[in-house]
């Protein structure tokens, strides 16, 4: 039996506490195109930056065609055929299209003598005409659109003539048609490099180029087979929508381990049912709910288009937000939820597009006058500040209130979220993941907000801990206030809401109450690839 | 070269760590501003002398002594700190890094060559009756402006410490050192805390400055030699760490004292820079690690 | 996807230009030296003087281009790399009676092994950090040799023999100068030339390109430091007697860097066109040399924020605002 083009064993990788790769075993074989699957922070890009060599592994080993290259450099590596693309395109921005190319070109096989460097011109062109670039073979690589970078980093790779191409995201961002595409022209490459890795959130492209498919989540393998068993399995679904409560619930705090306070006080105490008693009084000191300034609805953004380094992240996208009402925003990863979080937040700037807040149009200001106008956000991630006590981290969210109110505020937080007031001294950080989601909820709170916009709050938490936090937002929402919840779990999501839209590929695919949504047969299909295409 | 004596190794030693903890306070404001928002201030120098000579006029001028008008000169050097950042530097910061990195340099140079034009290129001192006292204890002599300049060194710090810890500024400065985009979200306006900060680092190194001058004599173009010396400490003191800073320019005094004590006294700065080149090289990662207020 | 932040900006990108032939550009090169040549024959002292400045100052910033324009590092610390190249000049004028030309490359070849001798400590700086450390490592060279009693100490070197006419003086620079230039012309059309400018735009995708990506910054490296130590040898023979403050003063670093920037890095005649308006610059100042360095630096300035592309880089695509200093390095 001839050895795996790629094998990996026991592959470890830590950043600082989280474990992002844990302990992983998989191999690709001669052949075969392996799509890799997972919900974000599940180690995909990780896999791919250890085996490329740009990332060191904490443990285990990597070879290629039977041969250990676990210490070698990336250049020698990409010399042996390993070619790779970037999940955000990354061409060489002032070099010319075949410029990119040809210097992949030269790093393939042995350096030659003239006569070579032409023959390698020509494969470099006619690589550049199979993937649809040779009209802008010598423009600055900076210059291309999005799908055209990504064209690029495929092109790219492939003058390496690798044995082993890994693709990261290559579907993310694209449209419909454009992932058609990508797709024709994944299955046409096959015949070129002995063997594929596909990192893919895209569904679509998976079932479409994919012989087989690993799913991970939280660094770990959980399911690898035939793309159609792999898909076709209900635990693997549950990861993906979100109802894999148990199963989550054993691998969340993997990443948590470490911290001072320990998971089973978060499931305790701080986490506790029995917590749950907020008085209305209490958390209407934190929100405005003052009467309407004009008839119009509390947020109106109008045609909002957003476009990143070429990536058109946001098309034309509506949406109306009335006083004192929770609105859910549903998507698949890439979708542009986030986009559009930032972009309402004033952190980005539009392409083209009005956002109307409270009876004010707040296009292009500044995001720090946005949220001293009411908008206030809690960000992905938490993007809880470590070098910030939780207490400062709170105050920070009160802006320029005066000290009475402010501490009028915290006092408020701390009823709703009691643990942080217990851990009040120690850094924003040093908290488990829950209590931090706690801290950054509060810490939106803190501004007194007319419209709270939540940006997957339960990404990455276990059940128990979003079940807490979703108590606290209901408490929360009785007060009064408008809120954006922003979410890829559609049962957490609709939970709440008086309405609902979903995000696909940055358009607005389906709006209506969350009735409408969740019983629409597409909805699914926005989540785990086209049901239409299997 | 010979190995000198117990006695002169103390004397050394300990005028090492006075000048080290002096030298800290010109430093504290590079590493702010390297921490805070990644700004490689190659003008830091030049605000360091521009203390100096502001300290120097008033004196000439107005016979004001130099500790008293330490305030004065903070607040002037920090009002065009701030418009200088607003309009000069802010502007370029969004197109790379070299671009801000080469306009502080052209700023140095401007500096330096207006120095020459209004003080002339003579070198200068600060010279006060308290410069040429000594105290003399154990054995070993120090000047008092030392012992005067480490405590007033200290005593600054431990006010940029509550600063940074006890105040909404420090709140603000520290959230945007960790992550502007969501300092801005959650309310803070990000490139006015920079302006800030930036203003603050140039009157500290002003500060800094007239305590330098009243030890050492200086010349227009002394900055560059501070500005090598600012960068040694913040690399030993760690990255915007207040404290840090402090302890870093005590450990460079020493070090520098020790070096000069055997080698000869032309190599003070040449061990400083020999030291920050070998720390940089074993540990480049040393100038990331930022941690505020620590 | 992540979202994007809000502090970074997708670059604007300049269009490359495409190269024409060497043979014509060497042609022309060739033409402009012919041309350079015969200036000595029908011109004074005073525009040798002020021919000699001029392409002394074209070559360091076509070497320091190499670096900083092609290859993206921008080093301050091109001073010690000419203060190596007097000093080997000097002493071997005062210990050897080798010709000229093989002093001038020795004193080239010695400011290279220089540069390969730092790059293991230099090269795992990055962007920012590589530019403080070739700062202090200039400076630390500076004063090591200004204490040190090797090499005549503070007090510096005599040269034993005479200094050379100015006409011989400025054949000696144009060589240097065309040298330089020639090198980048050639260079640019190697392969070499696309790894530089990988690593310029991306070091990080140039090593997963198979680029060995520090050999081929020590090849630019060495390059530049090789061309500067040429200059730094000739000026010897100008100076006549040497001495540590001058030879490896930070001044070369500053009117390097402006020239360049003023110019336009990453452009092959930026270079020249900046030393001419450096120089020019200074003898329309003459007598105000301090205000003349300041408004230098003012023009910098100018520049960095208006015309980031530089002189020559302005004039060939037109303005087109924000464009960063050397491309897609913000992240």
């Amino acid at each position: 039996m001839t050895a795996p083009v790629l094998a990996v064993h026991g592959l470890t990788r830590r950043f600082g506490g989280v474990t992002a790769v844990d302990d992983l075993d998989l191999a690709v074989q001669p052949g075969e195109v392996l799509g890799v699957i997972g919900p974000n922070g599940a180690g995909k890009s990780t896999l791919v930056g250890l085996v490329c060599g740009a990332l060191s592994p904490s443990a285990g080993t990597i070879s290629l065609a039977g041969d250990d290259i676990t210490r070698l450099d990336a250049a020698h590596r990409a010399r042996l055929g390993i070619g790779r693309t970037h999940q955000i395109p990354r061409p060489f921005a002032r070099m010319t299209v075949l410029e990119n190319l040809m210097l992949a070109a030269s790093a393939a096989g042995a350096p030659g003598g003239r006569h070579r460097s032409r023959d390698r011109r020509a494969d470099c062109l006619r690589i550049l005409h199979r993937t649809g670039l040779s009209d802008v073979a010598d423009q600055a690589a900076g210059r291309l659109t999005l799908l055209r970078r990504k064209r690029l980093e495929l092109a790219r790779a492939m003058a390496l003539k690798p044995r082993l191409l890994m693709l990261d995201e290559i579907g993310a961002g694209l449209v419909e048609s454009e992932t058609r595409e990508l797709v024709d022209l994944i299955r046409q490459l096959r015949q070129e490099c002995e063997s594929m890795l596909l990192i893919e959130h895209v569904m679509e492209v998976i079932t479409a180029c994919c012989d087989r498919t690993a799913v991970l989540d939280f660094g770990r393998l959980i399911a690898i087979g035939s793309t159609k068993d792999v898909l076709a399995d209900p635990a693997v679904a549950a990861v993906y929508l979100g109802t894999a409560a148990v199963d989550h619930a054993g691998a969340a705090p993997a990443a948590e381990a470490g911290r001072i306070v320990e998971a089973h006080q978060d499931a305790g105490s701080g986490l506790g049912m029995a917590a749950v008693d907020i008085s209305d009084r209490t958390v209407r000191s934190l929100v405005d709910v003052g009467g309407e300034r004009d008839g119009g609805p509390l947020l109106t953004v109008e045609d909002l288009t957003v476009d990143y380094g070429g990536l058109r992240a946001l098309r034309g996208v509506q949406l109306t937000v009335g006083h004192g009402e929770t609105v859910t925003l549903l998507g698949a990863n890439g979708a542009g939820k986030t986009t559009f979080a930032h972009a309402l937040a004033g952190a980005l700037p539009l392409a083209a597009g009005r956002i109307r807040f409270d009876g004010r149009d707040i296009t292009g200001l500044r995001p720090d006058r946005v949220t001293a106008l009411g908008l206030a956000q809690c960000l992905e991630g938490r993007r809880i500040f470590g070098s910030l006590t939780v207490e400062e981290n709170l105050v920070l969210g009160a802006g320029t209130a005066a000290a009475p109110a402010r501490r009028e505020r915290l006092d408020a937080v701390y009823s709703i979220f009691p643990i942080l007031a217990q851990l009040r001294r120690h850094s924003g950080v040093a908290m488990s993941g829950g209590q931090q989601q706690m801290l950054a909820i509060g810490r939106a709170l803190m501004s007194a907000p007319r419209l709270l916009v939540l940006d997957e709050i339960s990404l990455g938490l276990a059940p128990i801990a979003v079940d807490r936090l979703y108590q606290a937002l209901s408490a929360i929402q009785a007060s009064g206030v408008a809120m954006v919840l922003v979410e890829q779990n559609i049962a957490r999501g609709l939970s709440l809401a008086q309405r609902a839209y979903v995000l696909s590929r940055g358009e607005v695919a389906l709006a209506g109450t969350p009735d409408e949504v969740s019983r629409n047969p597409a909805l699914a299909a926005l989540y785990v690839g086209e049901a239409a295409d299997r | 070269m010979s190995l000198p004596d117990t006695q002169t190794l103390l004397q050394a030693v300990s005028s090492g760590l006075l000048l080290g903890g002096i030298f800290a306070l010109g430093a504290l404001g590079l590493s702010l501003v390297l921490g805070v928002m990644r700004l490689v201030n190659l003008v830091h120098g030049e605000l360091v002398v521009l203390g100096s000579y502001l300290a120097l006029a008033l004196l000439n001028s107005a016979g004001l002594d130099p500790l008293l008008a330490a305030p004065l000169v903070f607040l002037g050097v920090a009002a065009l700190g701030y418009p200088l950042h607003r309009l000069v530097l802010a502007p370029v910061a969004r197109s790379g890094e070299e671009g801000p990195l080469l306009t502080t340099f052209a700023l140095s140079i401007i500096a330096q060559n207006v120095f020459i034009q209004v003080f002339s290129g003579d070198t200068r001192a600060l010279d006060r009756p308290y410069t040429r006292t000594s105290v003399h204890l154990l054995g070993i002599t120090l000047p008092t402006v030392y012992l005067a300049g480490f405590g007033i060194s200290l005593a600054v710090t431990a006010v940029v410490y509550l600063l940074m810890t006890r105040t909404g500024f420090g709140r603000q400065l520290r959230s945007s050192a960790e992550d502007p985009t969501a300092a801005a979200i959650v309310g803070v306006n990000v490139a006015r805390v920079h302006a800030l900060t930036y203003a603050l680092a140039g009157g500290l190194a002003a500060v800094g400055g007239i305590l330098i001058a009243l030890c050492f004599s200086f010349t227009p173009t002394s900055g560059t030699e501070y500005l090598l010396v600012g960068f040694t400490i913040v690399v030993l003191g760690g990255l915007g760490s207040v404290f840090g800073t402090f302890a870093g320019g005590v450990s460079l005094g020493v070090l520098q004292s020790l070096g000069a004590a055997t080698l000869g006294d032309g190599y003070r700065t040449f061990v400083g820079l020999v030291l920050f080149l070998v720390i940089l090289a074993v540990r480049p990662e040393g100038l990331f690690r930022r941690r505020m207020a620590a | 996807m992540t979202a994007p932040d809000l502090l970074t900006r997708a670059p604007d990108v300049p269009g490359p230009r495409r190269l024409p032939p060497l043979t014509r550009e060497l042609g022309l090169l060739a033409a402009l030296a012919v041309a350079l040549f015969l200036v000595p024959y029908v011109a004074g002292e005073y525009v040798l003087q002020i021919g000699y400045l001029v392409l002394q100052l074209a070559a360091l910033g076509t070497a320091w281009n190499l670096l900083a324009g092609y290859t993206g590092m921008v080093s301050l610390g091109s001073a010690a790399f000419v203060g190596i190249g007097v000093y080997t000049v000097a002493e071997l004028d005062n210990h050897s009676s080798l010709p000229l030309p093989l002093a001038f490359l020795l004193a080239g070849a010695a400011a290279a092994v220089f540069a390969l001798l730092v790059s293991p400590a230099m090269f795992r700086l990055r962007g920012l950090y590589f530019t403080i450390g070739t700062l202090a490592l200039a400076e630390a060279l500076r004063l090591w040799m200004v204490n040190s009693s090797l090499f005549g100490g503070a007090s510096g070197i005599f040269l034993r023999s005479r200094a050379p006419k100015s006409y011989a003086l400025y054949w000696m620079v144009l060589g240097a100068a065309v040298l330089a230039t020639a090198v980048t012309l050639v260079v640019l059309r190697l392969p070499l030339a696309l790894r530089l400018n990988a690593i310029r735009d991306d070091e990080d995708v140039a090593k997963q390109m198979g680029v060995f990506t520090f050999r081929t910054k020590l090849i630019a490296f060495s390059l530049s430091a090789f061309l500067m130590g040429v200059v730094g040898g000739i000026q010897a023979l100008n100076l006549g007697v040497v001495e540590p403050y001058g030879s490896f003063g930070l001044s070369w670093t500053v009117d390097i860097v402006m020239v360049a920037i003023i110019g336009g890095l990453a452009t092959r005649t930026g270079p020249w066109i900046g030393a001419a308006f450096a120089v020019v610059l200074e003898e329309a100042l003459k007598g105000y040399a301090e205000l003349h360095l300041a408004i230098t630096g003012i023009v910098v300035l100018l520049v960095i924020r208006f015309a980031p592309r530089g002189v020559r880089g302005t004039l060939t695509a037109r303005v087109r605002p924000r464009a960063s200093l050397t491309g897609d390095r913000g992240r």
